[in-house]
């Protein structure tokens, strides 16, 4: 990570006010300029309010920001630049776990066909479910059930992955489990991924880079690195340093006289 | 061992069994003449006796039940998508038929006879007019609770209008369709009998006048016992067509959510 080389992703001045009725706007996001590297793993965390989802909403092409612009690297052909996971794994459940696997490239009309079913099945290996293809989503954990939106992330070539607090509604123990999977994924595949999360010692575990935002109005308040050596296990957690790194964000997303539910 | 369905079936079958004899018994002891409430075993002998008349009339009955049901059901679909697809039309046509929705389309009935004739014309348009809105609007319903993730997955692929709508929204509204069309075709044949009591030369409708005029009461039984199990077979029709295309309709949801 010593020599970044051009980012992947540009974020210039982007912003996003939402109007209300009454004609005043409503700031999510003040207005905000970021570069991700390509092949880096970067974490936004914040609390809820801070505009985390809105800025990635908003590198998803999903709402467009008031002000500022967004610029991707070109990836492959016409393929969207980029992928996206949700917090539920938002399945089809009338769809075999294959299927399901294989949506993208069916609505992209990405072919060879069996070229992209060899790679879903090896994708399903990858993420621990091989010999689910042809099971329907009902039938499988909430856990398996985000492996699935995982690999059908994974099925087409996007430049970045966006990925919107995927393990935030599994049980802790899945959760770690998957944060370790996700690192072997990513290491494996060597995408770029932009992971939203409220969990501090998660994005510590992942990142390369945290952005940490805070509320009222969002904004980014600062961007930390995380120079822990790689590969990360759960042991890491027990380390000072990282211990360090996940206070110093904790003491960032406290701000002082502001009034904090949580 | 025998399985939780046969058990049911039994039971059904046991308080059938049990109430028919109830019934034979009663008419029998209470000696109550066979004009007033005919006992199962006259309406079966007339049922047997008179199989060719009804198999005549049933023919033209279902028929008329079936293509008002099937034309009822590709134009609320139509309708239905166009009205949830495109906003100039929810805005103009849907509250237009929300409104007829609530007119009571049967009594319509002596004007369509009118202007449709006695045939099976004016029961097939009596048949949709009641057919159509309750799949129409469960039609519209569905395709407007849609998943927004679901929505926001496939424009992250940048999907088209019509592949969200034939990959997702259709899918989706589904079970409220059957839904729909289980009440539509029972809708559709009480239009049909209603228009076959007003007028017409055909039909279950017009046996049941003729005959309960004639007061051949074990005959207008007969009748209701074939549109009885004509009602059950389009049920039951459904309900395995259900099971068949929304085995993943049930659960899938919590299952989702569950960790």
């Amino acid at each position: 990570m010593t020599d970044p080389g051009p980012p992947i992703m540009q974020l210039v001045g982007v912003g996003k006010t939402y109007q209300t009725r009454d004609g005043k706007g409503v700031v999510a996001l003040t207005p905000s300029t970021l570069d991700i590297q390509a092949g880096e793993f970067l974490s936004i965390v914040g609390p809820s309010g801070c505009g985390k989802t809105t800025l990635l909403n908003m590198m998803a092409g999903l709402i467009a920001p008031s002000s500022g612009s967004i610029q991707i690297a070109q990836s492959a052909g016409t393929a969207p630049r980029i992928g996206l996971v949700f917090q539920r794994p938002v399945l089809l459940p009338w769809r075999r776990v294959i299927d399901n696997v294989l949506l993208p490239v069916e609505v992209m009309g990405l072919a060879p066909p069996e070229a992209y079913r060899a790679r879903a099945l090896e994708l399903l290996a990858m993420v621990g479910l091989e010999g689910f293809a042809n099971a329907y989503p009902s039938e499988l954990s909430g856990g398996m059930q985000q492996r699935v939106s995982i690999a059908r992330s994974l099925v087409y070539d996007s430049a970045v992955l966006l990925m919107d607090e995927p393990f935030a509604a599994l049980d802790a123990m899945t959760r770690e489990e998957l944060n370790l999977e996700l690192l072997r994924i990513w290491k494996m595949t060597g995408r770029t991924i932009v992971f939203v999360t409220h969990n501090i010692p998660e994005a510590v575990l992942l990142s390369d880079r945290i952005v940490v935002m805070t509320p009222r109005p969002g904004q980014v308040r600062e961007i930390v690195p995380v120079p822990l050596p790689r590969p990360r296990a759960l042991s890491l957690m027990g380390d000072p340093d990282f211990g360090a790194i996940a206070d110093r964000i904790r003491g960032m997303l406290r701000p002082a006289g502001a009034a904090l539910a949580a | 061992m025998m399985g939780e369905r046969t058990v049911s079936a039994l039971y059904a079958g046991g308080t059938l069994v049990f109430v028919l004899l109830t019934w034979q018994f009663a008419v029998t002891v209470l000696n109550v003449p066979a004009y007033f409430i005919p006992a199962p075993t006259n309406v079966v002998t007339a049922l047997i006796r008179g199989r060719d008349l009804y198999a005549a009339h049933f023919m033209v009955t279902l028929w008329s039940t079936l293509v008002a049901f099937g034309v009822a059901f590709l134009l609320a679909l139509l309708l239905g998508a166009l009205v949830s697809e495109v906003r100039f039309l929810e805005r103009t046509l849907y509250p237009m038929l929300v409104a007829l929705q609530s007119m009571p389309r049967i009594a319509l009935a002596p004007i369509i006879i009118v202007w449709f004739g006695f045939g099976p014309t004016s029961k097939i348009v009596l048949g949709i007019l009641s057919a159509f809105f309750p799949i129409f609007l469960n039609t519209v319903h569905g395709l407007k609770v849609v998943d927004s993730d679901q929505i926001a997955l496939m424009r992250s692929f940048r999907a088209t209008r019509s592949q969200i709508f034939w990959k997702i929204k259709l899918p989706n509204a589904l079970p409220f369709l059957l839904a729909g069309a289980n009440i539509g075709i029972i809708f559709a044949i009480l239009a049909v009998i209603v228009g076959e009591f007003l007028g017409a030369n055909k039909g279950m409708g017009y046996l049941i006048v003729n005959q309960s005029s004639q007061m051949d009461t074990p005959g207008v039984f007969a009748n209701i016992v074939l549109l009885s199990a004509t009602g059950l077979v389009f049920h039951y029709g459904l309900q395995a067509l259900r099971n068949r295309l929304l085995f993943w309709a049930s659960g899938s949801e919590a299952a989702g959510t569950s960790a």
